[in-house]
């Protein structure tokens, strides 16, 4: 009864299912795409304070209280320094979150928000400071997690205004994706999968198989020895490979530049390298087509986790030293969230209301008439479908 | 992995056409960053954030304003680029928003997974914008045809065939395998939460309650689904639960379509507790026997008759209608005990999909449940809004509005 399907129609596959995902579509990129964004996000934002700089003679710069005397250029922090105070405040976000004790899933979003939001805005004009708790607290509401602001505030002393101030600011420059896919799950099922394994389910086979594995080589993280039981080196593989998740992977561009499965299998191979090489030949055997582009990527993606060292994140001396340079440097207009926020959401908001209804009036008149306002239509090339 | 809709060849299909957007993957919301200036820009120096905004924003207009609600404004909207082409904007008061939250989690789980689920029988966001940086504007797929609560409730004036009920249950469980393919419960499916499209589709809509797999061993909340819709499960407050909550609730869907009255309607009071009785008349009493392990969910209690399982043939005398094979289908889904429920894929595989009659095809289906102004009324309430919070927050009391509805039949 059931026909099959047209030729020109195909299965979806895993792979078709990410596709579709925005982690994908909007925030995937190449190693030089990446740089290049970054590269104008800075430019951007030092053009936008040397622009209020200039007319500042004019008396549009408030707050500049450290002395400076204007029309000196301020030493701006470099894209480098940008990068790693960042990097830092994802740093700050991991402690607050297994301080709050809260989920994995929580943290790694919220790590991800602060990254990706300041790809489309730098540090320079919105300090990480003051994103980052509000980084942490959507990622809580995105997850279910379920804390109201006032309890995150307090726990983590600071005013829920001005957690709430930013919000809107975050998810404009999260482009209102809020998803991100993690390899966490992923690797929890691989670890229950090879704790089956090993249990001789489904069959004892493979449970030889992994039984008569090479040891892992001097340098691997998993600290099983030689000698112990095969389900310790399943259980000791998977917490070294989840230090590698909740690290590394964290604290580097990997989720930007690699897929959620890539990572996890990078992340046993940097654990237990010939553990990991035995599970994924049953995954992508040695005849499939397209196992040497699966090695090689999850092998670079190894290597950058890898290469990551705890000792690079900035020390609190540095992260200091930075912002008070930053303070320095930082655009004025943006120096009071919390009031321009709430003038936003009190006077501007009403009289906008009443500008908008206005031109409303005027444009349902003017269609009446049947005046085109927006002039004739511009072809539907850049339509959506 | 197989991923394919299992029903495949079974008509109406989606047009090929929507297949193939679905897995190219592209979505017009999308657009990967652009860096260049795009053509509608406020000052040199915005931000990159800033200008993506304000070229989502400026390739829309709005029009009339089809609903208004406390939590939200519809409208009606067209691309600046192609007038013939219809939105629905969903725009989010600030107002509405709770102090203590900021953005409401209803709105950043609509929003949240919207962006993820582009599926045919899934209602599809276009974009999102903000304007004054405050508001939240939604861009939807307009669909202009109203919902299935509107459809099953014009007695009078809507008539629908056993053929019909098959068309909209195969769209309503791709729509819902798709989500739970993509880790995604949806958590409130219901008939105002199934839209009509303008050529008769369904779509799934109102993510406000939904929310990913959790992780193993991960605990979620059982305070969801509205209660003519929830499963015994979610009433004795399990923890731990999966696809089978939405299965139970298109269940009742299925069973509302075929006899045009809801299936399992709280008596008044209508608290949990009688909702738990009237499952326990009308599909039976939970017990070890029949759900192994039911007695130590955190809230279990039933009424002290035990109901046995309702036999088959006295499902067949109420649903006869939908013959042996719906029936069947209606037993399976309305299963006690959610391990034994079938999932969306044993839904979309069951042997009713492909027995006759076939289901009709779009262009013989009955629309018109309600028009454009039921797509305004459904949209403009706050997403997926627990029907006992309604009263606290002046929300949109719907079970009081639907039992009016029904006194009156």
């Amino acid at each position: 009864m059931t026909q099959q399907p047209p030729p020109e129609v195909r299965a979806l596959t895993e792979d078709d299912i990410y596709r579709t995902s925005s982690q994908f579509r909007v925030w995937s990129f190449s190693p030089e795409r990446l740089a290049e964004l970054r590269a104008k996000t800075h430019q951007i934002a030092v053009e936008r304070i040397e622009r209020q700089r200039t007319q500042g003679t004019n008396g549009a710069i408030q707050g500049q209280e450290d002395g400076r005397q204007d029309g000196e250029k301020p030493e701006y922090l470099t894209e480098e320094e940008e990068l790693r105070l960042v990097q830092r405040y994802c740093d700050m976000i991991r402690a607050t979150n297994d301080h709050l004790n809260w989920p994995a899933n929580v943290k790694a979003t919220a790590i991800q928000y602060l990254r990706r939001f300041y790809l489309s805005n730098s540090p320079l004009t919105y300090p990480p400071k003051e994103i980052y708790k509000t980084a942490l607290y959507l990622a809580n509401k995105a997850e279910s997690n379920g804390w109201a602001v006032s309890a995150y505030a307090h726990r983590i002393s600071a005013k829920p205004e001005e957690i709430l101030a930013c919000e809107y600011k975050v998810m404009q420059a999260l482009r209102f994706t809020l998803d991100v896919r993690q390899p966490n799950r992923g690797l929890k099922g691989v670890m229950m999968e090879l704790d089956n394994l090993v249990e001789g389910r489904p069959d004892t086979q493979l449970k030889a198989e992994v039984e008569s594995l090479a040891p892992p080589e001097d340098g691997a993280k998993t600290s099983w020895v030689p000698g112990s039981s095969v389900r310790e080196r399943v259980q000791l593989a998977y917490s070294a490979a989840r230090g590698v998740l909740d690290s590394p992977a964290l604290l580097t561009d990997a989720y930007f530049l690699y897929t959620p499965s890539q990572i996890v299998f990078a992340a046993l191979q940097i654990a237990d390298p010939p553990l990991a090489e035995w599970y994924l030949s049953k995954k992508v055997p040695a005849a499939s087509p397209i196992r040497p582009k699966v090695l090689v990527t999850v092998r670079s993606c190894a290597e950058m986790l890898s290469s990551f060292s705890a000792d690079s994140v900035l020390t609190k001396d540095e992260r200091a030293a930075l912002e008070t340079k930053l303070e320095r440097c930082r655009d004025p207009s943006t120096r009071d969230l919390v009031k321009s926020h709430l003038a936003k959401q009190r006077g501007e908001g009403a009289n906008d209301e009443a500008k908008a209804a206005k031109k409303k009036l005027q444009r349902e008149q003017s269609l009446k008439e049947g005046e085109d306002l927006f002039g004739p239509s511009i072809g539907s090339a850049n339509g959506t479908k | 992995m197989e991923a394919k809709s299992p029903a495949y060849g079974v008509p109406p299909e989606p047009p090929l056409k929507r297949q193939k957007v679905l897995s190219a993957t592209t979505s017009a919301s999308n657009t990967p960053f652009d860096s260049s200036t795009p053509a509608l820009s406020p000052a040199p120096v915005a931000d990159l954030g800033e200008q993506m905004d304000l070229s989502e924003r400026s390739k829309y207009i709005k029009g009339k304003k089809i609903g208004a609600g406390q939590y939200a404004d519809v409208f009606e909207a067209t691309l600046v680029s192609d007038r013939t082409q219809l939105f629905a904007i969903k725009k989010i008061k600030i107002a509405a928003e709770s102090a203590d939250v900021g953005i409401s989690y209803d709105s950043l789980r609509e929003i949240r997974f919207l962006q993820e689920l582009s599926h045919p029988n899934i209602i599809r966001l276009h974009a999102v914008f903000s304007t004054k940086d405050q508001n939240l504007n939604l861009v939807l797929e307009h669909l202009p045809q109203g919902d299935l609560l509107k459809l099953v409730q014009d007695v009078q004036g809507t008539r629908y065939t056993p053929a019909d009920i098959k068309a909209w249950m195969l769209m309503m469980m791709r729509g819902v395998w798709f989500c739970h393919q993509n880790f995604v419960l949806h958590r409130d499916i219901k008939p105002n939460n199934l839209l009509i499209a303008a050529n008769g589709e369904i779509k799934l809509a109102d993510f406000g309650l939904a929310r990913s797999f959790a992780d193993p061993y991960a605990e979620m909340t059982s305070q969801v689904v509205t209660s003519w819709y929830r499963p015994p499960e979610l009433f004795f407050r399990a923890r731990y639960y999966g696809g089978a909550v939405d299965i139970w609730s298109c269940g009742c869907v299925f069973a509302e379509l075929i006899n045009r009255a809801v299936f399992l309607m709280g008596i008044p009071p209508d608290n949990e507790l009688n909702m738990v009785r009237q499952i326990c008349e009308k599909v039976g009493t939970p017990t070890e026997d029949n759900w192994p392990g039911v007695t130590k969910l955190r809230s279990y209690v039933t009424p002290e008759e035990v109901i046995p399982e309702r036999s088959r043939g006295s499902w067949l005398d109420q649903f006869k209608t939908i013959g042996e094979e719906g029936v069947d289908l209606l037993i399976a889904m309305m299963q006690l005990d959610p391990n034994k429920r079938l999932t969306a894929e044993g839904v979309l595989k069951h042997r009713y999909f492909t027995s006759a009659p076939r289901p009709s095809p779009l262009a013989e289906l009955p629309k018109k449940g309600g028009g454009v102004e039921s797509m305004g009324e459904e949209l403009k309430r706050r997403g997926g809004e627990i029907p006992g919070e309604d009263s606290k927050v002046g929300g949109r009391g719907d079970r009081v509005a639907r039992k009016i509805d029904f006194g009156n039949m």
